[in-house]
């Protein structure tokens, strides 16, 4: 319950007055945006989180799910993230684009549910989880060959300190610029750029280990 | 496995580089460890791009989002902020001032098949999925499953196995064919937008009126 709370009260963003459309850099402003910036302008919340989830749920979901270990935790992320975007969304200043804002958002969910299962983790001895079902049996040797592979790296992505993790996601999976990521992180590109490329090795060292090449 | 190439002054130094915007110098370009380096690198950027690329949402995630949303209006965040005492006089004082309240919404779900009825997300086609709701006297209540986030198989009250007994409604659904089985209490003083595009925007539509929106546990049929 604590835990809950924790999440609830820690808003990443202070609130900070509107700032009209009109004074956005265009850059900042992505093709699908446009309409959602056209529903909060109206005031339609309802309609924005729809079109926010629809262009961005799954994207926000494989950060998520290469963030948090735990699949339900991830889950709980996810949804987290979009619960918090709908309550921020009105004040939503577009100092960045609305893409850059969530995962601003879905970076503090994850970095916090992360703490929480760690907590647990140190509390109960977890059983590592058992698919559901079995593997699908591949045909193609190069598919399988991308699988094992993909495997390794999500495993090695995970050995990874959560700030350095995030930094890499964001940065590849997602495409987030550093001063984009700096405006949520709170950090100097400069330091960011540096966190990536020692991240790099270490990845390329574990992959190695584990007897995959990148 | 040949030993992947090495060049340690573009970890050191190219890598950064790179990450900043900035040219490689000469070396970099030369140098064939360096450049076998850089090709191992941009492969496991490409790799790390694509992490993940086949894994998508549950289907019935914009519903629990909506759901979520809904459960919070009915518990305002301020409330969090009270001290501790403040909080305990504000319940006193609620619960010897106030008139009892109706019990609250609820929905429970039991799967049923030959043997007695059990708890579980997990079922076989041919198994039976009984639901009780309890609607707290809500004026416009309904409680709906959706198949595969898409098919509505039950609206109740409305279907011929659905009951009503009191605030509670009950039925029975068949769990016919694999899929997942997502059971939906919707309530609200107004009458509800009519369901039928889909669990996702149908519970958005609710959440958007003000409804309130209950998810029970999600059942996978296999």
């Amino acid at each position: 319950m604590a835990d809950t709370r924790e999440i609830l009260l820690s808003p990443p963003f202070r609130p900070f007055a509107v700032r009209p459309r009109a004074m956005m850099r265009r850059t900042e402003i992505a093709a699908g945006e446009d309409e959602i910036l056209a529903a909060l302008e109206r005031g339609d919340r309802h309609a924005a989180l729809r079109l926010l989830m629809q262009d961005y749920g799954t994207a926000v979901y494989r950060y998520c799910q290469q963030m948090v270990e735990d699949g339900d935790l991830a889950d709980e992320a996810h949804q987290m993230t979009f619960v918090q975007a709908y309550e921020g969304l009105l004040r939503f200043g577009g100092r960045s684009s609305l893409r850059t804002w969530l995962f601003g958002i879905a970076r503090h969910r994850c970095l916090d549910l992360l703490k929480i299962s760690r907590r647990r983790q140190k509390r109960f001895q977890l059983m590592p989880e058992l698919p559901d079902q079995p593997a699908p049996a591949e045909t193609a040797e190069e598919s399988l060959a991308a699988r094992s592979r993909m495997s390794a790296l999500s495993g090695c992505l995970r050995e990874l300190a959560p700030r350095v993790r995030t930094a890499v996601l964001l940065r590849f999976q997602q495409g987030v610029t550093y001063e984009q990521m700096a405006s949520f992180e709170g950090e100097r590109p400069a330091t960011l750029q540096a966190r990536v490329a020692r991240a790099l090795p270490v990845l390329r060292r574990c992959l190695e280990r584990k007897g995959v090449a990148p | 496995m040949t030993p992947p190439a090495s060049c340690d002054r573009f970890e050191s130094e190219g890598l950064l580089r790179l990450e900043r915007g900035e040219p490689l110098d000469e070396h970099f370009l030369t140098c064939p460890d360096c450049r076998e380096a850089r090709a191992a690198y941009a492969r496991l950027r490409q790799d790390i791009a694509g992490i993940g690329a086949g894994d998508e949402p549950p289907a019935d995630w914009e519903a629990r989002v909506w759901a979520r949303l809904a459960e919070r209006k009915g518990s305002p965040r301020w409330i969090w902020f009270l001290a501790p005492v403040g909080a305990a006089a504000l319940a006193a004082t609620l619960f010897f001032a106030l008139p009892r309240t109706p019990a609250e919404p609820s929905l429970m779900q039991d799967l049923v098949e030959a043997g007695p009825a059990r708890r579980a997300t997990g079922a076989h086609p041919g198994e039976r999925l009984h639901l009780r709701a309890e609607t707290a006297s809500s004026p416009q209540a309904e409680l709906r499953v959706y198949r595969n986030g898409r098919d509505l198989l039950l609206r109740c009250p409305g279907d011929a196995c659905c009951q009503r007994k009191g605030s509670e409604l009950s039925a029975t659904v068949l769990l016919s064919s694999p899929g997942t089985y997502q059971a939906v209490l919707v309530l609200d003083d107004e009458p509800l937008p009519p369901p039928g595009k889909g669990l996702d925007p149908d519970a958005g539509a609710a959440f958007a009126q003000g409804a309130r929106v209950l998810l029970g546990e999600e059942i996978t049929v296999r």
